[in-house]
């Protein structure tokens, strides 16, 4: 995403001083999740939107730490056929 | 003693007869070498994300125990012999996630917080 598109850095006028974007946060580390099952689909879902592939740390705010286990979760979900790897 | 996960598939095509008498046959295996059965999950037949060999539908069977790593490999010894078994896989479970969330419970049974577990936290305490 180019520098001018993110909402944080550039849209600070008048508008985002009385409506700053909604911070994001990290839905594990706010559960207190440690690791991550791979066979919880119904979590795992919601961060395979659409075409089945894996939504970035930039938009869903998830942590780095979390991102990876996620990650891994969904590629082993995937291997045993509970994740498609494509959709459409 | 480490602790593993394996998973597999078996053929939708498989009697009811069958399927228990392979997840009975795989169960001996973990007693045989010394393992220790933590977990039998049986899910059932699930539909498959995608089709493997054909197969739309998968009998999804998951076992977690401790051991040492031979079991492992012999079970995936036998998957492969096996034609019915569509997938397979085994997982060593990390310890660190058993022991932290312990901990983190404990804390929070200690805080004496009357706030109900989040639906995440608990679809992962399944592990």
């Amino acid at each position: 995403m180019p520098r001018e598109d993110r909402p944080e850095r550039s849209e600070r006028g008048p508008y985002r001083k009385y409506f700053a974007p909604k911070r994001k946060f990290c839905r594990f580390c706010q559960r207190d999740v440690r690791g991550i099952d791979y066979k919880a689909v119904e979590i795992l879902k919601k961060y395979i939107p659409d075409r089945g592939k894996i939504t970035p740390r930039r938009i869903t705010g998830t942590c780095s730490f979390h991102q990876r286990k996620l990650s891994l979760a969904i590629k082993r979900a995937r291997l045993m056929s509970l994740l498609p790897y494509v959709e459409d | 003693m480490r602790q593993y996960e394996t998973g597999f598939v078996l053929s939708p095509a498989l009697s009811e007869e069958e399927t228990t008498q392979f997840i009975q046959q795989m169960a001996e295996i973990v007693a045989q070498r010394k393992g220790r059965m933590v977990k039998q999950d049986v899910w059932g037949k699930r539909r498959l994300a995608y089709p493997i060999k054909r197969h739309e539908d998968g009998f999804y069977v998951f076992f977690t125990y401790d051991g040492p790593g031979d079991i492992s490999t012999e079970m995936e010894r036998r998957f492969k012999q096996t034609d019915s078994v569509i997938r397979f896989m085994t997982v060593k479970k990390d310890p660190r996630d058993l022991i932290r969330r312990r901990k983190k419970k404990a804390a929070r049974a200690a805080a004496a917080s009357g706030e109900e577990p989040a639906r995440a936290a608990g679809g992962n305490e399944e592990k």
